[in-house]
């Protein structure tokens, strides 16, 4: 009997053990946690500079848009205030709509901080704050990014007083020629 | 005929370690890059290259080579962690999180396997475990080592892409095919050895014994 049990126990353990591993990989995100791929390729859309027209729907004042939550590796070389500048380069564009949880609306002249690995540099070198349009749009080129610890990813963050911090992480591929974060931005964080 | 064999052997081994190397370090995604992640991206390479080859120096006469090249892989493993510590300790922190990507867990789980089983080869006649248990849990944690650790490298994207990809690949399905033929090639040694094989295989011991 005890002959039977030591014959089976090297195959448990190492049957659990398999299983603890598979476990642990499917348990994990490819890119991690919350790190949506929001590459995008081919010609940009065109968008009016002008605010939307609010529907009736926007106007109702209970309307409430659910907030961005900032994703884990969000703060990853962040350095806070990051220089006002025009352009990272070229061949890559950042852009997003900015809006208020609050009534959903989209927010101007709030300002939104990148920062991404390209072949001039690492993420640290590579940051710029932009300010959102009157259509609550921020647009941002760049040179175009590298893979950053096995992956192309950007950051996208707000830090400023009026609204709670939020610091985005996300991935693209390597061939994407864009990539589109947007905000909804809550008082209070 | 022994020397060509060997002249063979030499040259497969040569490339193995060579053409990954050379993929990586010159791809295009590594220039401007900084000494960091140069580094841990050819000790990454070279990792991968000798873990194919581990497998074909686990016979007896080999045996030395294979314990030595167990430690150069841990070493170019650390080496390889610690450059991309020195790269970014933010995203190298993030990486061996729990909330870090799918590759970066392989990485990790393989970086403890290969820990286990080099500590398994070094305590080999200490260990107060059967033969056939330790040959078990050494090429269990072996498959594990290479399996994630070659999966690591073809999910990172960067120095060996497309047809990097496809030289991972290989070179994985070379090592993971080489802990079985390993196996294969001990067990028909010891059958040669008759009439002392059956012990020898139940065992694990696959020399004569020296004449007393």
């Amino acid at each position: 009997m005890s002959g039977v049990k030591r014959r089976w126990t090297l195959p448990l353990l190492l049957a659990l053990v398999t299983v603890g591993i598979v476990a642990a990989l499917l348990d994990s995100e490819p890119s991690g946690t919350g790190a949506e791929n929001v590459g995008q390729s081919g010609p940009e859309p065109t968008t009016s500079t002008e605010p939307p027209p609010q529907s009736d729907e926007q106007r109702a004042p209970r309307r409430r848009c659910k907030a961005t939550q900032s994703n884990p590796g969000g703060t990853n070389n962040y350095l806070p205030d990051a220089p006002t500048r025009d352009s990272l380069g070229s061949g890559f564009v950042i852009t997003g709509l900015v809006r208020s949880a609050a009534g959903c609306r989209p927010l101007k002249d709030v300002r939104i901080q990148v920062w991404l690995a390209t072949q001039t540099g690492g993420e640290q070198d590579n940051r710029a704050s932009v300010r959102t349009g009157p259509d609550g749009r921020y647009r941002i080129e760049t040179d175009p990014t590298v893979p950053q610890f096995g992956e192309p990813n950007i950051h996208v963050g707000y830090d400023d007083e009026d609204y709670g911090e939020v610091f985005i992480r996300r991935v693209v591929d390597l061939d994407d020629e864009r990539a589109v974060v947007d905000l909804t931005l809550a008082r209070g964080g | 005929m022994a020397d060509r064999r060997t002249l063979a052997l030499g040259l497969g081994a040569a490339a193995v370690v060579a053409v990954p190397l050379t993929m990586a370090l010159t791809d295009r995604h590594l220039a401007g890059a900084s000494l960091a992640l140069a580094l841990s991206t050819a000790t990454g390479a070279l990792a991968v290259s000798a873990l194919a080859l581990q497998p074909l120096l686990a016979r007896r006469a080999q045996i030395a080579r294979h314990q030595l090249l167990g430690s150069v892989v841990l070493g170019l493993v650390l080496v390889h962690v610690a450059a991309l510590f020195a790269e970014s300790p933010g995203d190298a922190r993030f990486a061996l999180s729990p909330d870090g990507p799918t590759r970066a867990r392989m990485a990790l789980i393989a970086t403890i396997a290969l820990l286990g089983v080099v500590a398994l080869g070094a305590l080999r006649t200490r260990l107060p475990i059967a033969p056939s248990t330790w040959r078990v849990a050494h090429a269990y944690l072996a498959v594990v080592v290479i399996a994630l650790g070659v999966g690591h490298a073809v999910l990172t994207d960067g120095a060996l892409d497309d047809a990097g990809t496809v030289v991972l690949l290989a070179l994985g399905l070379l090592g993971l095919l080489g802990v079985p033929a390993a196996h294969v090639v001990r067990v028909r040694r010891a059958r040669a050895t008759k009439p002392f094989a059956e012990e020898a295989v139940r065992s694990g011991q696959t020399e004569r014994p020296a004449p007393s």
